[in-house]
Protein backbone atom coordinates (compact mmCIF):
# COMPACT_ATOMS: atom_id res chain seq x y z
CA UNK A 1 0.00 0.00 0.00
CA UNK A 2 1.15 3.53 -0.80
CA UNK A 3 0.32 6.06 1.93
CA UNK A 4 -0.49 9.52 0.58
CA UNK A 5 0.03 11.85 3.54
CA UNK A 6 -2.94 14.13 4.10
CA UNK A 7 -2.00 17.08 6.31
CA UNK A 8 -4.31 19.62 4.68
CA UNK A 9 -1.76 21.06 2.24
CA UNK A 10 -1.72 18.71 -0.68
CA UNK A 11 -3.63 17.88 -3.83
CA UNK A 12 -4.10 14.42 -2.36
CA UNK A 13 -6.96 13.47 -4.63
CA UNK A 14 -5.09 14.22 -7.89
CA UNK A 15 -2.20 12.17 -6.60
CA UNK A 16 -4.44 9.33 -5.53
CA UNK A 17 -6.11 9.37 -8.97
CA UNK A 18 -2.76 9.09 -10.74
CA UNK A 19 -1.51 6.27 -8.47
CA UNK A 20 -4.83 4.48 -8.86
CA UNK A 21 -4.62 4.82 -12.65
CA UNK A 22 -1.17 3.20 -12.50
CA UNK A 23 -2.62 0.26 -10.60
CA UNK A 24 -1.12 1.08 -7.21
CA UNK A 25 -3.16 0.61 -4.05
CA UNK A 26 -3.04 4.07 -2.52
CA UNK A 27 -4.56 5.35 0.69
CA UNK A 28 -5.04 8.98 1.73
CA UNK A 29 -4.20 9.10 5.42
CA UNK A 30 -2.80 11.02 8.37
CA UNK A 31 -2.71 8.02 10.68
CA UNK A 32 0.90 7.11 11.63
CA UNK A 33 -0.15 3.44 11.93
CA UNK A 34 -0.83 3.49 8.19
CA UNK A 35 2.70 4.77 7.62
CA UNK A 36 3.97 1.69 9.50
CA UNK A 37 2.07 -0.73 7.28
CA UNK A 38 2.64 1.21 4.03
CA UNK A 39 5.26 -0.05 1.56
CA UNK A 40 5.92 3.48 0.41
CA UNK A 41 4.93 7.00 1.43
CA UNK A 42 4.16 10.04 -0.72
CA UNK A 43 4.31 13.54 0.77
CA UNK A 44 2.45 15.97 -1.49
CA UNK A 45 2.22 19.69 -0.81
CA UNK A 46 0.67 22.86 -2.14
CA UNK A 47 0.79 26.10 -0.19
CA UNK A 48 3.05 28.07 2.08
CA UNK A 49 6.06 26.35 3.73
CA UNK A 50 5.54 27.77 7.23
CA UNK A 51 1.88 26.77 7.50
CA UNK A 52 2.58 23.34 6.04
CA UNK A 53 5.40 22.42 8.44
CA UNK A 54 3.32 23.76 11.34
CA UNK A 55 0.44 21.50 10.31
CA UNK A 56 2.74 18.45 10.10
CA UNK A 57 3.98 19.17 13.63
CA UNK A 58 0.54 19.89 15.07
CA UNK A 59 -0.82 16.65 13.65
CA UNK A 60 2.07 14.76 15.27
CA UNK A 61 3.37 13.55 11.90
CA UNK A 62 6.95 14.82 12.04
CA UNK A 63 8.27 12.06 14.30
CA UNK A 64 6.69 9.06 12.55
CA UNK A 65 7.54 10.40 9.08
CA UNK A 66 11.13 11.15 10.06
CA UNK A 67 11.48 7.66 11.54
CA UNK A 68 10.47 6.12 8.20
CA UNK A 69 12.60 8.56 6.21
CA UNK A 70 15.81 8.05 8.18
CA UNK A 71 15.50 4.81 10.22
CA UNK A 72 13.22 2.25 8.60
CA UNK A 73 14.28 3.87 5.30
CA UNK A 74 10.99 3.39 3.53
CA UNK A 75 10.83 4.73 -0.05
CA UNK A 76 9.40 8.23 0.24
CA UNK A 77 8.43 10.64 -2.52
CA UNK A 78 8.00 14.38 -1.91
CA UNK A 79 6.21 16.52 -4.46
CA UNK A 80 6.44 20.31 -4.88
CA UNK A 81 6.10 21.80 -1.39
CA UNK A 82 6.39 18.21 -0.10
CA UNK A 83 9.87 18.14 -1.63
CA UNK A 84 10.84 21.45 -0.04
CA UNK A 85 9.79 20.15 3.39
CA UNK A 86 12.60 17.55 3.12
CA UNK A 87 15.12 20.42 3.50
CA UNK A 88 16.69 21.87 6.66
CA UNK A 89 15.27 25.32 6.18
CA UNK A 90 13.22 27.56 3.90
CA UNK A 91 13.56 31.30 3.43
CA UNK A 92 9.85 31.65 2.56
CA UNK A 93 7.93 34.28 4.59
CA UNK A 94 10.62 35.03 7.16
CA UNK A 95 12.20 31.57 7.36
CA UNK A 96 11.14 28.22 8.80
CA UNK A 97 12.88 24.97 9.73
CA UNK A 98 11.97 21.94 7.63
CA UNK A 99 12.11 18.21 8.29
CA UNK A 100 15.88 18.16 7.70
CA UNK A 101 16.02 14.84 5.83
CA UNK A 102 18.13 16.31 3.02
CA UNK A 103 20.98 18.73 3.66
CA UNK A 104 19.50 21.62 1.70
CA UNK A 105 17.81 24.97 2.01
CA UNK A 106 14.90 26.42 0.09
CA UNK A 107 15.18 29.82 -1.54
CA UNK A 108 13.23 32.00 -3.94
CA UNK A 109 13.91 31.62 -7.67
CA UNK A 110 15.85 34.71 -8.76
CA UNK A 111 15.94 34.93 -12.55
CA UNK A 112 18.60 37.23 -13.97
CA UNK A 113 16.37 38.15 -16.89
CA UNK A 114 13.37 40.41 -16.23
CA UNK A 115 11.35 38.68 -18.94
CA UNK A 116 11.44 35.51 -16.86
CA UNK A 117 8.38 35.50 -14.61
CA UNK A 118 8.06 34.18 -11.04
CA UNK A 119 6.21 32.00 -10.12
CA UNK A 120 7.41 29.61 -12.75
CA UNK A 121 4.11 28.27 -14.10
CA UNK A 122 4.05 25.77 -16.92
CA UNK A 123 5.97 23.09 -18.78
CA UNK A 124 9.74 23.02 -18.75
CA UNK A 125 12.43 20.60 -19.91
CA UNK A 126 14.46 18.43 -17.55
CA UNK A 127 18.23 18.06 -17.55
CA UNK A 128 18.90 14.74 -15.86
CA UNK A 129 21.88 14.83 -13.46
CA UNK A 130 21.46 11.54 -11.59
CA UNK A 131 18.94 8.83 -10.60
CA UNK A 132 18.49 7.91 -14.28
CA UNK A 133 16.02 5.20 -13.28
CA UNK A 134 13.48 7.88 -12.35
CA UNK A 135 13.45 9.29 -15.88
CA UNK A 136 13.84 6.11 -17.90
CA UNK A 137 11.51 5.87 -20.87
CA UNK A 138 10.93 9.62 -21.22
CA UNK A 139 11.30 10.96 -24.77
CA UNK A 140 14.78 12.54 -24.86
CA UNK A 141 13.81 15.78 -26.60
CA UNK A 142 10.33 16.09 -25.10
CA UNK A 143 10.71 15.40 -21.41
CA UNK A 144 8.71 18.48 -20.30
CA UNK A 145 6.96 18.36 -16.95
CA UNK A 146 4.64 20.79 -15.18
CA UNK A 147 6.02 23.26 -12.64
CA UNK A 148 4.18 25.76 -10.49
CA UNK A 149 6.37 27.33 -7.80
CA UNK A 150 8.25 30.43 -6.62
CA UNK A 151 10.82 28.68 -4.38
CA UNK A 152 13.18 25.78 -4.99
CA UNK A 153 15.54 23.56 -3.07
CA UNK A 154 19.33 24.00 -3.11
CA UNK A 155 21.22 20.86 -2.06
CA UNK A 156 24.52 21.10 -0.18
CA UNK A 157 25.67 17.76 -1.63
CA UNK A 158 25.47 17.94 -5.42
CA UNK A 159 25.18 14.13 -5.51
CA UNK A 160 21.61 14.53 -4.25
CA UNK A 161 20.63 16.44 -7.38
CA UNK A 162 18.68 14.27 -9.86
CA UNK A 163 17.48 16.85 -12.38
CA UNK A 164 17.47 20.57 -13.04
CA UNK A 165 15.51 22.86 -15.29
CA UNK A 166 16.32 26.29 -16.68
CA UNK A 167 14.20 29.25 -15.63
CA UNK A 168 16.42 32.32 -15.88
CA UNK A 169 19.13 30.19 -14.23
CA UNK A 170 19.34 26.67 -12.85
CA UNK A 171 16.34 25.50 -10.86
CA UNK A 172 16.32 22.23 -8.89
CA UNK A 173 13.72 19.93 -10.46
CA UNK A 174 14.35 16.61 -8.70
CA UNK A 175 16.50 15.08 -5.99
CA UNK A 176 17.33 11.53 -4.99
CA UNK A 177 19.21 10.25 -1.95
CA UNK A 178 18.84 6.59 -1.01
CA UNK A 179 15.20 5.94 -0.14
CA UNK A 180 14.27 9.61 -0.56
CA UNK A 181 13.05 10.91 -3.93
CA UNK A 182 11.43 14.26 -4.60
CA UNK A 183 10.35 16.44 -7.49
CA UNK A 184 9.62 20.15 -7.62
CA UNK A 185 7.34 19.54 -10.61
CA UNK A 186 4.01 17.72 -10.39
CA UNK A 187 4.29 14.24 -11.91
CA UNK A 188 0.58 13.65 -11.21
CA UNK A 189 -0.19 16.64 -13.46
CA UNK A 190 2.43 16.08 -16.16
CA UNK A 191 0.38 13.84 -18.44
CA UNK A 192 2.32 10.91 -19.99
CA UNK A 193 5.75 12.03 -18.78
CA UNK A 194 4.56 12.44 -15.21
CA UNK A 195 2.76 9.11 -15.13
CA UNK A 196 5.94 7.47 -16.41
CA UNK A 197 8.00 9.07 -13.63
CA UNK A 198 5.52 7.91 -10.98
CA UNK A 199 5.54 4.44 -12.51
CA UNK A 200 9.36 4.39 -12.46
CA UNK A 201 9.30 5.28 -8.77
CA UNK A 202 6.68 2.64 -7.99
CA UNK A 203 8.74 -0.02 -9.78
CA UNK A 204 12.18 0.97 -8.51
CA UNK A 205 13.83 -1.52 -6.18
CA UNK A 206 15.34 0.63 -3.44
CA UNK A 207 17.00 -2.36 -1.72
CA UNK A 208 19.04 -3.32 -4.77
CA UNK B 1 13.16 26.97 -21.11
CA UNK B 2 9.63 27.46 -19.90
CA UNK B 3 7.09 26.91 -22.69
CA UNK B 4 4.32 29.29 -23.69
CA UNK B 5 0.99 27.76 -22.68
CA UNK B 6 -2.14 27.07 -24.71
CA UNK B 7 -5.19 26.83 -22.45
CA UNK B 8 -8.74 26.01 -23.53
CA UNK B 9 -11.17 27.95 -21.36
CA UNK B 10 -14.57 26.39 -20.71
CA UNK B 11 -17.67 28.04 -19.30
CA UNK B 12 -19.90 25.80 -17.22
CA UNK B 13 -23.65 26.43 -17.05
CA UNK B 14 -26.04 23.93 -15.48
CA UNK B 15 -23.37 21.22 -15.56
CA UNK B 16 -22.78 21.62 -19.33
CA UNK B 17 -20.32 23.68 -21.33
CA UNK B 18 -21.60 26.71 -23.17
CA UNK B 19 -20.09 29.55 -25.11
CA UNK B 20 -21.54 32.94 -25.98
CA UNK B 21 -20.52 36.31 -27.32
CA UNK B 22 -19.63 39.33 -25.13
CA UNK B 23 -20.82 37.49 -21.98
CA UNK B 24 -24.51 37.94 -22.91
CA UNK B 25 -25.46 36.99 -26.47
CA UNK B 26 -25.74 33.99 -28.69
CA UNK B 27 -25.19 31.24 -26.12
CA UNK B 28 -24.43 27.89 -27.67
CA UNK B 29 -24.16 24.43 -26.16
CA UNK B 30 -20.57 23.22 -26.18
CA UNK B 31 -20.62 19.72 -24.70
CA UNK B 32 -20.05 17.69 -21.58
CA UNK B 33 -17.23 19.03 -19.37
CA UNK B 34 -15.73 15.66 -18.49
CA UNK B 35 -15.61 14.14 -21.96
CA UNK B 36 -14.41 17.46 -23.39
CA UNK B 37 -11.61 17.55 -20.83
CA UNK B 38 -10.60 14.06 -21.91
CA UNK B 39 -10.47 15.08 -25.57
CA UNK B 40 -8.36 18.18 -24.90
CA UNK B 41 -6.07 16.17 -22.64
CA UNK B 42 -5.45 13.80 -25.53
CA UNK B 43 -4.51 16.80 -27.67
CA UNK B 44 -1.86 17.63 -25.08
CA UNK B 45 -3.05 21.14 -24.22
CA UNK B 46 -0.97 22.66 -21.42
CA UNK B 47 -3.71 23.45 -18.90
CA UNK B 48 -7.47 23.92 -18.79
CA UNK B 49 -9.68 26.53 -17.16
CA UNK B 50 -13.27 25.90 -16.06
CA UNK B 51 -15.42 28.84 -14.99
CA UNK B 52 -18.90 28.23 -13.60
CA UNK B 53 -20.82 31.28 -14.80
CA UNK B 54 -23.93 30.44 -12.75
CA UNK B 55 -22.05 30.58 -9.48
CA UNK B 56 -21.61 34.31 -8.75
CA UNK B 57 -25.07 35.43 -10.03
CA UNK B 58 -26.73 32.63 -8.03
CA UNK B 59 -24.63 33.23 -4.94
CA UNK B 60 -23.21 29.72 -5.19
CA UNK B 61 -19.83 28.20 -5.87
CA UNK B 62 -18.45 26.18 -8.77
CA UNK B 63 -19.81 22.64 -8.90
CA UNK B 64 -17.20 20.43 -7.22
CA UNK B 65 -18.56 17.19 -8.65
CA UNK B 66 -17.43 18.25 -12.10
CA UNK B 67 -13.97 19.03 -10.71
CA UNK B 68 -13.73 15.59 -9.13
CA UNK B 69 -14.77 13.85 -12.34
CA UNK B 70 -12.31 15.86 -14.44
CA UNK B 71 -9.50 15.13 -12.01
CA UNK B 72 -10.25 11.40 -12.25
CA UNK B 73 -10.01 11.54 -16.04
CA UNK B 74 -7.08 13.80 -16.84
CA UNK B 75 -3.62 14.04 -15.31
CA UNK B 76 -2.90 17.63 -16.16
CA UNK B 77 -3.24 20.99 -14.43
CA UNK B 78 -6.49 22.87 -14.37
CA UNK B 79 -7.88 26.05 -12.86
CA UNK B 80 -11.44 26.53 -11.65
CA UNK B 81 -13.42 29.65 -11.00
CA UNK B 82 -16.92 30.82 -10.21
CA UNK B 83 -18.33 32.26 -7.01
CA UNK B 84 -15.32 31.57 -4.79
CA UNK B 85 -15.33 33.95 -1.82
CA UNK B 86 -14.04 31.87 1.12
CA UNK B 87 -10.77 30.11 1.98
CA UNK B 88 -12.67 26.92 2.83
CA UNK B 89 -14.09 26.85 -0.70
CA UNK B 90 -10.58 27.04 -2.16
CA UNK B 91 -9.40 24.28 0.15
CA UNK B 92 -12.28 22.11 -1.01
CA UNK B 93 -11.70 22.76 -4.73
CA UNK B 94 -8.02 21.93 -4.38
CA UNK B 95 -8.86 18.78 -2.47
CA UNK B 96 -11.25 17.84 -5.29
CA UNK B 97 -8.39 18.02 -7.78
CA UNK B 98 -8.12 21.62 -8.99
CA UNK B 99 -4.61 23.09 -9.07
CA UNK B 100 -5.44 26.77 -9.15
CA UNK B 101 -8.44 28.90 -8.37
CA UNK B 102 -9.54 31.86 -10.43
CA UNK B 103 -10.95 34.93 -8.64
CA UNK B 104 -12.76 37.77 -10.46
CA UNK B 105 -15.64 39.28 -8.48
CA UNK B 106 -14.30 38.24 -5.07
CA UNK B 107 -11.06 40.12 -5.75
CA UNK B 108 -13.02 43.29 -6.57
CA UNK B 109 -15.31 43.06 -3.54
CA UNK B 110 -12.47 42.28 -1.13
CA UNK B 111 -8.90 42.68 -2.46
CA UNK B 112 -7.61 41.42 0.90
CA UNK B 113 -9.12 38.04 0.10
CA UNK B 114 -6.55 37.59 -2.69
CA UNK B 115 -3.74 38.18 -0.20
CA UNK B 116 -5.21 35.87 2.43
CA UNK B 117 -5.74 33.13 -0.15
CA UNK B 118 -2.17 33.53 -1.44
CA UNK B 119 -0.78 33.33 2.09
CA UNK B 120 -2.70 30.16 2.81
CA UNK B 121 -2.31 28.32 -0.51
CA UNK B 122 0.72 30.04 -2.05
CA UNK B 123 0.71 32.80 -4.67
CA UNK B 124 1.00 30.26 -7.48
CA UNK B 125 -2.44 28.89 -6.62
CA UNK B 126 -4.36 32.14 -7.11
CA UNK B 127 -5.19 33.42 -10.59
CA UNK B 128 -6.89 36.82 -10.64
CA UNK B 129 -9.05 37.33 -13.72
CA UNK B 130 -9.96 40.82 -14.88
CA UNK B 131 -13.11 41.28 -16.98
CA UNK B 132 -13.04 44.66 -18.71
CA UNK B 133 -14.80 46.59 -21.44
CA UNK B 134 -13.92 49.71 -23.41
CA UNK B 135 -15.95 52.61 -22.04
CA UNK B 136 -15.40 56.39 -21.95
CA UNK B 137 -13.52 55.69 -18.68
CA UNK B 138 -10.98 53.54 -20.55
CA UNK B 139 -10.67 49.78 -20.10
CA UNK B 140 -13.17 49.64 -17.28
CA UNK B 141 -13.18 46.60 -14.97
CA UNK B 142 -16.47 44.77 -14.37
CA UNK B 143 -17.64 42.43 -11.60
CA UNK B 144 -20.36 39.76 -11.60
CA UNK B 145 -19.84 38.36 -15.13
CA UNK B 146 -19.83 41.81 -16.69
CA UNK B 147 -22.96 42.90 -14.84
CA UNK B 148 -21.46 45.46 -12.50
CA UNK B 149 -19.15 48.34 -13.45
CA UNK B 150 -16.33 49.29 -11.08
CA UNK B 151 -14.13 52.37 -10.82
CA UNK B 152 -10.97 50.45 -11.76
CA UNK B 153 -9.15 50.31 -15.07
CA UNK B 154 -7.69 46.99 -16.23
CA UNK B 155 -4.04 48.10 -16.27
CA UNK B 156 -4.05 49.57 -12.75
CA UNK B 157 -6.11 46.72 -11.34
CA UNK B 158 -3.67 44.17 -12.75
CA UNK B 159 -0.74 45.88 -11.02
CA UNK B 160 -2.69 46.12 -7.79
CA UNK B 161 -3.58 42.42 -7.94
CA UNK B 162 0.07 41.53 -8.52
CA UNK B 163 0.92 43.46 -5.35
CA UNK B 164 -1.89 41.63 -3.56
CA UNK B 165 0.01 38.37 -4.31
CA UNK B 166 -1.97 36.99 -7.22
CA UNK B 167 0.20 34.28 -8.80
CA UNK B 168 -0.99 34.99 -12.32
CA UNK B 169 -3.08 37.71 -13.93
CA UNK B 170 -5.65 36.85 -16.60
CA UNK B 171 -7.17 39.61 -18.72
CA UNK B 172 -10.54 39.06 -20.40
CA UNK B 173 -11.94 41.63 -22.79
CA UNK B 174 -15.73 41.47 -22.66
CA UNK B 175 -15.93 43.22 -26.05
CA UNK B 176 -13.75 40.60 -27.69
CA UNK B 177 -15.28 37.57 -25.96
CA UNK B 178 -16.59 35.17 -28.57
CA UNK B 179 -15.88 37.69 -31.33
CA UNK B 180 -12.89 35.77 -32.73
CA UNK B 181 -11.47 39.14 -33.78
CA UNK B 182 -8.06 38.95 -32.10
CA UNK B 183 -6.62 39.58 -28.63
CA UNK B 184 -6.15 43.00 -27.04
CA UNK B 185 -2.50 43.24 -28.08
CA UNK B 186 -1.91 46.74 -26.74
CA UNK B 187 -2.89 45.81 -23.18
CA UNK B 188 -1.03 42.48 -23.38
CA UNK B 189 2.10 44.28 -24.47
CA UNK B 190 1.96 47.02 -21.82
CA UNK B 191 1.05 44.69 -18.98
CA UNK B 192 3.53 41.92 -19.72
CA UNK B 193 6.30 44.53 -19.70
CA UNK B 194 5.26 45.73 -16.27
CA UNK B 195 4.20 42.53 -14.50
CA UNK B 196 6.70 40.27 -12.81
CA UNK B 197 4.14 37.48 -12.75
CA UNK B 198 2.80 35.52 -15.72
CA UNK B 199 0.07 37.13 -17.82
CA UNK B 200 -2.68 34.98 -19.34
CA UNK B 201 -4.35 36.63 -22.34
CA UNK B 202 -7.98 35.66 -22.78
CA UNK B 203 -10.72 36.36 -25.33
CA UNK B 204 -10.48 37.19 -29.00
CA UNK B 205 -8.72 34.17 -30.51
CA UNK B 206 -10.13 33.48 -33.96
CA UNK B 207 -7.14 32.52 -36.08
CA UNK B 208 -3.77 30.87 -35.71
CA UNK B 209 -2.11 34.21 -36.25
CA UNK B 210 -4.09 35.82 -33.41
CA UNK B 211 -2.49 33.27 -31.09
CA UNK B 212 0.98 34.08 -32.36
CA UNK B 213 0.37 37.83 -31.98
CA UNK B 214 -0.72 37.50 -28.33
CA UNK B 215 2.31 35.42 -27.38
CA UNK B 216 4.67 37.67 -29.34
CA UNK B 217 3.17 40.63 -27.48
CA UNK B 218 4.44 39.06 -24.25
CA UNK B 219 1.67 36.86 -22.82
CA UNK B 220 2.94 33.78 -20.95
CA UNK B 221 -0.21 31.91 -21.88
CA UNK B 222 -3.29 32.30 -24.07
CA UNK B 223 -6.77 30.94 -23.54
CA UNK B 224 -8.86 29.78 -26.48
CA UNK B 225 -12.60 29.02 -26.43
CA UNK B 226 -14.75 29.74 -29.51
CA UNK B 227 -11.93 28.99 -31.92
CA UNK B 228 -11.58 25.46 -30.55
CA UNK B 229 -15.29 24.86 -30.09
CA UNK B 230 -16.68 26.36 -33.30
CA UNK B 231 -13.85 26.17 -35.85
CA UNK B 232 -11.70 23.33 -37.15
CA UNK B 233 -8.54 24.58 -35.40
CA UNK B 234 -7.34 21.92 -32.98
CA UNK B 235 -4.69 22.48 -30.30
CA UNK B 236 -2.32 20.38 -32.42
CA UNK B 237 -2.71 22.79 -35.32
CA UNK B 238 -2.21 25.82 -33.07
CA UNK B 239 0.91 24.32 -31.56
CA UNK B 240 2.51 23.38 -34.84
CA UNK B 241 1.75 26.84 -36.27
CA UNK B 242 3.28 28.57 -33.24
CA UNK B 243 6.28 26.30 -33.25
CA UNK B 244 6.96 26.89 -36.95
CA UNK B 245 6.78 30.63 -36.18
CA UNK B 246 9.58 30.34 -33.66
CA UNK B 247 7.53 30.28 -30.46
CA UNK B 248 8.59 27.95 -27.68
CA UNK B 249 5.64 25.58 -27.19
CA UNK B 250 5.36 22.00 -26.03
CA UNK B 251 5.02 19.20 -28.51
CA UNK B 252 3.82 16.24 -26.48
CA UNK B 253 0.41 14.67 -26.39
CA UNK B 254 -1.60 14.02 -23.26
CA UNK B 255 -2.13 11.46 -20.53
CA UNK B 256 -2.33 7.76 -21.39
CA UNK B 257 -1.75 8.39 -25.10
Amino acid sequence: MIAVVDYGFGNVRSLWNALDFLGAEAEITRDPEDFDTADRIVLPGVGAFGDAIAAIRELGLEKPLTRHALETRKPMFGICLGMQLFANHSAEHGGHDGLGWIDAHVDRICPKDRDVKVPQVGWNTLQVKGAEWLFSGLPAQQNDVYFVHSYHMLCTDSHDLAATTNHGGLVTAAISRGNLTATQFHPEKSQDNGLRILQNWLEHDFDA
Amino acid sequence: MLKKRIIPKFLVHGGRLIKGVRFTENWREAGNPVSTARVYDSYGVDEMIFVDIDATPNGGVVDGRIIERVSEEVFMPFTVGGGVTKLEQIEKLLAQGADKVCLTTAALRDPGFVTRAAQRFGDQCIVVNIDYSDTPEGRQVFAACGGEATKHTAFDWALRMEDAHAGEIMITSIDRDGSMSGYDLDLIHRLSERLEKPLIASSGAGSLDHCRQALDAGASAITISSMFIFSDHSPIKVRSYLSSNGLNVRSQTGSRS
